[in-house]
């Protein structure tokens, strides 16, 4: 009898219509949550409803969750003052308090969402696709291995070695800053891991023979190191040939 | 040197008597050079630290040649083809290629010029020469040698008798002269070609790969995907608002020529900026005259050569709205017809007129540039 109701119910349980209640109380708990960090940490410059603070902060509404993990998570946001371009510090606000924040501003108008995997899942297998893409649209502002470069106005596109796979990947989608906005149908999901993957592939010690990327520059750092490494032993070797020799 | 030495100079009985100690003195004093100091480095033969000597230079010569014999083999056989990162052991040994050839080689040069230098220093002796001046002080030679020496140039001068053999000297004349402005021009003869004739076009300079092959041909907006032969084109809704893309001309004619839908990527006045304003930066935007209708909705267009000397100009900034040139820090206002507002461009980017193509959907150019972009050329007026 027991095993009859257990397999009726197990039935149901399949069956039965997505009970929406459930959900509608999961999500709200985060949300509420989301609230409460957003009261205590951006409220200030974006707002009470999320439509910013002229002269402080832009609106919120319909910028989505990745526009949210991309800023905190890379330490962004909350911002320390106003000034030409926030910088990347410490994360100040746990991975919990990011999601429910993301979930708090994602129930305000929507928008783009951050990707559900991380770190190596987020990587394609065409490194050189990816390269080819990133030359194409990233590597004027992010340099040709992403160690960044100038903008106008002391803003500046920021390097990109510290940056994990999903934050890279919810720049893209997001658009932070100055930074122009590449949607999945610009960039197909594909795309950008590809491109993920290219970055890490000339990051973090990658990509790197001999040991000591000299700021990844190019030329002009490694022309200096040369010249001076390279002229100190001339001088070195040429005192040495022109010194008398001494018996032991 | 001087007369006194002469008048020394052994009779050939004495010369055939001189062993060679005697014969190296007797030529330093026929020039003047004195040694004061020549010593042997080694007065004792076979001493230890003679040995140790010898054996040093050996060492460093064996260096060179073992180093020499690595980098012959890391030439050969070291794995140098690229290997990705996330296969890190055959990553590691591929990073390793050039270090290593360039320790081996560098290891076998300078072990060789050490050994090189060392024998100098351990097994030459190190004499002191004393040398006579004979620079009479710096007044010169004689008057006697002088003229000689005029009379001497002057004779061999009229004996070739080049003087009145003008044949000889103009056709010299003209080979020498080619010669000097063939070598004038050869840093020079890069310049010399016609730009014009080396566009796609006809008109050259003053039209890009934008233009229509023929009147009603649809030149549509293609997206770069990384591989060079796939056609893919762009509609609006691709676009975010507040998102920039670099596109290139399609047209029908180049489907299925590999070499053509390359070709279109690569050709150098092709590159535009396809920029979608966000709807309120869209509202404050300031038009050019004659260009009201250029722009698709918050699409816009402009080319991504600068027009100051052609780098570029892919830095977007899409919350100022600027486009930022790299190479000498020009911007310009995409919400004002990319006008310059800094540096050193002085003329607007190019805006390429847009529309969507009503049958298809997809974003196509309503004709060519209306004026050549990029920098400007010597029968370029404004």
């Amino acid at each position: 009898m027991s095993l009859a109701l257990m397999v009726v119910g197990g039935l149901y349980a399949l069956f039965a219509p997505e009970p929406q209640t459930a959900q509608a109380q999961d999500e709200p708990a985060l949300v509420r949550e989301g609230a409460k960090v957003y009261n205590n940490t951006c409220i200030s410059c974006h707002g009470a409803n999320l439509d910013g603070v002229e002269g402080r902060g832009p609106s919120l509404i319909g910028i989505g969750e990745a526009a949210v993990y991309f800023q905190t998570s890379t330490g962004r946001m909350p911002m320390v003052r106003q000034e030409a371009q926030a910088a990347r510090k410490p994360a100040k606000l746990s991975p919990a308090e990011i999601d429910a924040v993301g979930a708090f501003v994602q129930s305000h108008g929507g928008g783009l969402e951050s990707p559900k995997e991380s770190g190596e899942a987020l990587r394609g297998d065409n490194e050189a696709r990816g390269g080819e893409l990133f030359r194409l649209n990233c590597a004027s502002c992010h340099n040709f291995t992403g160690k960044g470069g100038a903008l106008s106005s002391g803003k500046y596109a920021p390097p990109l070695a510290q940056s994990s796979e999903k934050q890279i990947y919810a720049a893209m989608l997001s658009g932070p800053q100055n930074m122009p906005k590449f949607s999945d149908r610009q960039l197909s999901p594909e795309e950008k891991k590809d491109i993920v993957t290219y970055i890490k592939s000339v990051n973090d010690g990658n990509n790197n023979p001999g040991g000591l990327a000299l700021g990844g520059w190019g030329p002009a750092s490694e022309g200096l190191i040369g010249w001076v490494v390279g002229i100190g032993a001339i001088v070195g070797m040429t005192l040495w040939i022109g010194s008398r020799a001494g018996h032991e | 040197m001087s007369s006194d030495n002469e008048q020394q100079l052994p009779t050939e009985a004495e010369l055939a008597e001189m062993d060679r100690d005697q014969l190296v003195t007797l030529g330093g004093k026929l020039d003047g050079v004195e040694l004061v100091e020549y010593p042997d480095p080694w007065p004792v033969g076979g001493t230890r630290a003679e040995k140790r000597a010898e054996r040093t230079v050996a060492l460093w010569f064996t260096i060179a040649g073992v180093a020499g014999l690595a980098f012959l083999v890391a030439m050969i056989w070291w794995p140098w083809e690229y290997e990705p990162f996330q296969n890190s052991d055959g990553h590691f040994w591929y990073s390793l290629y050039t270090p290593v050839l360039g320790v081996t080689l560098g290891v076998s040069v300078l072990a060789f010029a050490i050994g090189t230098l060392v024998y100098t220093k351990k097994f030459i002796p190190h004499e002191v020469a004393v040398q006579q001046r004979n620079d009479n002080l710096g007044a010169g030679s004689d008057e006697v040698h002088r003229q000689t020496f005029a009379a001497h140039v002057a004779d061999a001068g009229s004996r070739s008798t080049i003087a009145r053999r003008s044949a000889i000297k103009r056709s010299a004349g003209l080979g020498i002269g080619m010669l000097g402005l063939g070598a004038t021009i050869l840093p020079l003869v890069g310049f010399i070609r016609n730009p014009h004739a080396e566009s796609g076009t006809k008109d050259g300079l003053y039209h890009s790969g934008w233009q229509a092959e023929e009147p009603g041909q649809k030149v549509f907006v293609r997206r770069y995907t990384g591989k060079p032969h796939e056609i893919v084109l762009v509609r609006p809704e691709d676009l975010e608002a507040g998102s920039m893309e670099t596109v290139f001309p399609f047209k029908e004619s180049e489907r299925g020529d590999s070499h053509a839908l390359s070709a279109a990527l690569k050709r150098v006045d092709n590159p535009v900026m396809l920029i979608r304003l966000r709807p309120d930066d869209a509202a404050k935007v300031v038009k050019r005259k004659g260009q009201e209708n250029f722009n698709y909705g918050d699409f816009y267009a402009y080319t991504k050569i600068c027009s100051h000397v052609g780098c570029p100009t892919s830095l977007f900034e899409q919350r100022t709205n600027r486009i930022l040139c790299p190479c000498h820090q020009s911007q310009f206002d995409a919400l004002h017809y990319a006008k310059p507002i800094f540096g050193p461009a002085t003329r607007a980017l190019a805006q390429l007129p847009i529309t969507v193509d009503p049958e298809t959907g997809y974003l196509i150019a309503k004709s060519d540039f209306i004026e050549p972009v990029g920098p400007g050329f010597w029968e370029r007026k404004s």
